[in-house]
């Protein structure tokens, strides 16, 4: 180590220089060939269908798209809805990664825990819950009609509000954890700073906490929209025929109609749109906000009081925690139910859906299969994403705006395309048979979570620790581990518990790219769900979410016994 | 770079070689849609073949006929035998995805002539028809009953339900229009006709609360009180009222289909799925099926074997087949694609 310790000689700069791009390159590559094999090349095969029609070259389907009106009003649906669910996101929030941010550290842990539970039960089983609870004669009617809110019962279901309840509930912890970063970051000697110059709330608010915040917000909401504007179990379940979104369509003509023409020229549209809104998205905040590092060099220190505007936002934030928990606390008792039909509060208590769980192999062996896809995911999408944003880093800027679109673009084409493409290119060599390429699918969704978590922290990374490293004689891999490394590791956690929720929760590609024999847990419940309704789906997410709850106290533990 | 890809793809064929299956001995692969309807043919007809012949019968679900079709052409067909209405048996036959069955394959020649199909051996006959909520309609008081009281929210008030996807919806409510069941596809093949079925969903729209698209979903609805009538499938309504839901049907129209139990080309287990064809097309094995779920047989040679009260929850009684429409799965193969557009097009704006 101590032979290279003096500075090399200039005219080698050039040498490094050259190197250094060139294992840049050589970190991206992996991913950007990984995308081009699994992602691009497969898509764009599905997507030339959309220009032939019989086998000749035609442009009858985009014809057919423009002349029929439900095709318009699917892409407006898509669009208007994408862009309501990113606003309420946001708005939800806010309050709660304000509070998340400045609360004693084992409030935190258990606001924290609100934030992330949800993310452990399926979307399916969590849509089941609202719809129980928000039906005419569920427990939210009750008790607003109870207390007298409202004389007749709403119709929070098979609406826009049912819509936006559910997409909003599976969508904002990924807005949560980025602003919560943000809020980490900021200085709170700023806050005391406008405070004591006569600011008032709105004021803090506008001047400080929003300029400070936005890096936050930004890469949140764009997670958000591109993630729903592929969306559509969820409206599909909540909303009703006026909510209708473009991914549904094409899963539709798909699966039922087998129009793959149609389909693949209903995928190009929504995907040259989604192509657009992201340039607009660059043109309006700039793409690098959402792989933009923290802005300030924060505080370790809690703010001393509350504004009046922050003992409101408090008691929002609490509400949004509750809004998070909810549905989980509603399948808890209904999976003790006895009934065939889902039914809150239930009738009878007991245990038959428990042993329907245990009962059945097929549950646990489905387990299992989402636990080996999910970790295997997890470990591929952390390597490729976490090279492929190291190199990235490093390369000259002309290159990154392309390559960071082309590695986050991957999460909001919807999975049923990317599914039936990865099909055909995969069932001939056996690998929807043994899993293989549902682990590659998931990949290609997941890896854009590792890709920016892990490029946010480094751009917000002191490059002088990493030049120190190396001029004092540590070799560049010992660098990594030592200095970079410790660095990433908490955002390489983040992107990672994000693969693998990604991968843990994905119903669509597991209906196409597995078999009945390698099934994953949400195909499984969605097959429990789809035709029918099996209330040991419901068990099941109990015990996931049981077993969550059990890993998160654990840490909590841990962490108290660390700091003590 | 090139060591990062071998570790990968070495990775991979680690996991390849953790999960892929096993497969020997006499095996079916059957796939089905799941639910109470999958319970039924497991319990009447999948269990006892299996035991009396040895094969062991593994079970899927969702058999899509994308799915057929994506199997067949990348050579990696999983399913023997599937299960498919109508309508998705016609589109398979058009895109060659089933086997046709010959007479020395399956002895069909007692099945109902309107059953028959020669790419399918028809497993049972199934009814569209009115549910109700009896807390909403309680005995004594008029109680709906036709396609025309559905749509009569004067006389009966309240939000209801239809299934999300158009065959049967149409035709109910051509009927509920005064259309005779006979004429309701001649009316439908004109455009008039479609515009008139689609007035009538116009008309209806303001009352559905939900649009249905899985079969428990109308019976849960109206359980639960969210609607107070549902256009459901008879065996579904009936799974609710044998479980205690304040639930009843009527019987004043319906619209039957047939489900097929079909057998997909280039089949792996071949013999072992014709076995099972001729299994469920005995007249003894069908009637069994009416035992586990309301859905009645396909041939009358089953019905010595059916007691009358059990008889009298089935569609294939001889009143209720007098009123009936049978779903003509040529028509929406050939129209679905539009009127499909035109009804989502109608309920989204």
């Amino acid at each position: 180590m101590t032979d290279n310790a003096l500075p090399r000689p200039s005219h080698a700069a050039g040498q490094t220089q050259w190197n250094r791009n060139r294992m840049a390159l050589l970190a991206a590559l992996p991913l950007l060939l990984f995308l081009l094999l699994f992602f691009v090349g497969p898509i764009g095969g599905l997507l030339k269908e959309g220009f032939y029609r019989d086998g000749t070259l035609s442009l009858e389907h985009f014809r057919h798209l423009a002349v029929t009106p439900i095709y318009r009003i699917v892409l407006g649906n898509t669009f208007t809805i994408a862009a309501a669910v990113t606003l309420s996101c946001v708005l939800m929030s806010y309050p709660l990664a304000y509070l998340l941010a400045t609360v004693r550290p084992a409030v935190a842990r258990v606001l924290f825990f609100a934030v992330l539970l949800p993310f452990w039960s399926s979307a399916l089983v969590r849509t089941s819950a609202w719809i129980a609870l928000l039906g005419k004669n569920g427990p939210v009617n009750a008790l607003l009609t109870g207390i007298g809110i409202i004389d007749q019962p709403m119709a929070f279901l098979y609406n826009f509000t049912g819509v936006m309840i559910g997409m909003t509930h599976v969508l904002m912890p990924f807005v949560v954890l980025p602003l919560y970063a943000s809020f980490r970051a900021m200085d709170n000697a700023l806050v005391q700073a406008a405070q004591s110059l006569g600011a008032d709330s709105a004021g803090i608010l506008r001047h400080v906490v929003l300029p400070l915040t936005s890096p936050g917000v930004v890469a949140g909401a764009i997670i958000v929209f591109m993630n729903a504007v592929g969306y559509y179990i969820t409206p599909a379940l909540m909303g009703g025929p006026a909510q209708r979104m473009a991914a549904e369509l094409i899963s539709y003509n798909i699966t039922e109609e087998l129009n793959w023409g149609l389909a693949a020229a209903l995928a190009g549209v929504l995907l040259v749109t989604v192509l657009l809104s992201l340039w607009l998205f660059n043109r309006l905040f700039g793409l690098d906000k959402l792989i933009s590092g923290s802005a300030g060099k924060g505080s370790n220190t809690l703010p001393a009081g509350r504004t009046p505007g922050g003992r409101l936002s408090v008691l929002a934030g609490a509400v949004s925690a509750l809004f998070l928990v909810l549905p989980i606390l509603i399948v808890i008792p209904m999976s003790f139910g006895t009934s065939d039909f889902p039914m809150f509060p239930p009738p009878h208590y007991g245990l038959r859906w428990y042993a329907s769980f245990f009962a059945d192999s097929k549950w646990l062996a489905a387990l299992w299969s989402s636990l080996r896809v999910g970790l295997m995911v997890t470990l591929c999408a952390s390597v490729l994403g976490t090279a492929a944003a190291l190199g990235v880093h490093k390369m000259p800027s002309a290159r990154k705006g392309w390559l960071d679109a082309l590695f986050i673009i991957p999460m909001s084409v919807p999975a049923i395309i990317t599914a039936v493409a990865l099909f055909y290119l995969m069932a001939p060599l056996g690998w929807v048979a043994n899993s293989v390429a549902v682990t590659i699918g998931h990949t290609v969704l997941a890896s854009p979570y590792v890709y920016i978590t892990v490029r946010a922290a480094l751009r917000s990374f002191d490059p002088s620790l990493e030049l120190a490293a190396l001029s004092l004689g540590a070799s560049w891999p010992s660098m990594f581990r030592l200095v970079i490394l410790p660095l990433l590791l908490p955002s390489l956690i983040g992107g990672a518990v994000f693969a693998f929720v990604t991968s843990f929760d994905d119903v669509v590609m597991a209906l196409f790219l597995t078999t009945i024999h390698n099934r994953t847990l949400p195909k499984l419940m969605y097959e429990g769900l789809a035709n029918d309704f099996d209330p040991t789906v419901i068990s099941a997410s109990c015990l996931l979410i049981v077993a969550t709850a059990v890993i998160l106290v654990a840490n909590l533990l841990l962490g108290r016994k660390k700091e003590s | 770079m090139t060591s990062k890809l071998q570790k990968i793809s070495y990775i991979l064929a680690v996991a390849t070689a953790l999960l892929t299956g096993t497969a020997q001995a006499a095996e079916l692969n059957f796939a089905s849609w799941g639910g109470a309807y999958q319970g039924a043919i497991r319990d009447a007809w999948l269990k006892p073949f299996a035991s009396e012949s040895g094969i062991k019968i593994t079970e899927d679900t969702d058999p899509q006929v994308a799915k057929i079709r994506a199997m067949i052409d990348t050579k990696s067909v999983a399913w023997d035998v599937v299960t498919e209405n109508g309508a998705r048996l016609t589109r398979g036959i058009k895109l060659g995805v089933f086997e046709k069955i010959s007479a020395d394959m399956v002895d069909q020649k007692h099945v109902i002539p309107g059953a028959r199909n020669d790419y399918g051996v028809p497993s049972e006959i199934f009814s569209t028809n009115v549910g109700f909520s009896i807390k909403a309609f309680p005995a004594g008081k008029p109680q709906p009953s036709s396609f025309a009281d559905f749509w009569n929210v004067a006389r009966f008030p309240g939000k209801r339900t239809l299934q999300d996807d158009p065959a049967t919806v149409i035709e109910a409510a051509l009927i509920a229009d005064g259309v005779a069941p006979a004429d309701v596809y001649k009316v439908l093949a004109t455009p008039a006709g479609v515009e008139r079925a689609m007035k009538q969903i116009e008309k209806i729209k303001p009352y559905i609360a939900m649009w249905w698209k899985n079969g428990a979903e109308p019976v849960n609805a109206l359980a639960s009180g969210e609607v107070v009538m549902a256009l459901g499938w008879n065996g579904r309504f009936q799974a609710g009222m044998d479980s205690g839901l304040p639930i009843q049907m009527g019987w004043g129209n319906t619209v039957d289909q047939v489900g097929y139990f079909a057998l997909v080309k280039g089949a792996p287990h071949r013999t072992e799925a014709i076995k099972l064809l001729n299994y469920i097309a005995q007249a003894k094995n069908q009637a069994e099926f009416s035992k586990y779920i309301a859905y009645g047989p396909t041939t009358e040679a089953a019905f010595p074997f059916i007691d009358a009260a059990r008889m009298q929850r089935l569609p294939s009684t001889p009143e209720r087949m007098k009123n009936t429409l049978f779903l003509n799965s040529d028509f929406w193969e050939k129209y679905g694609p539009a009127i499909s557009e035109r009804y989502n097009q109608i309920r989204a704006q």
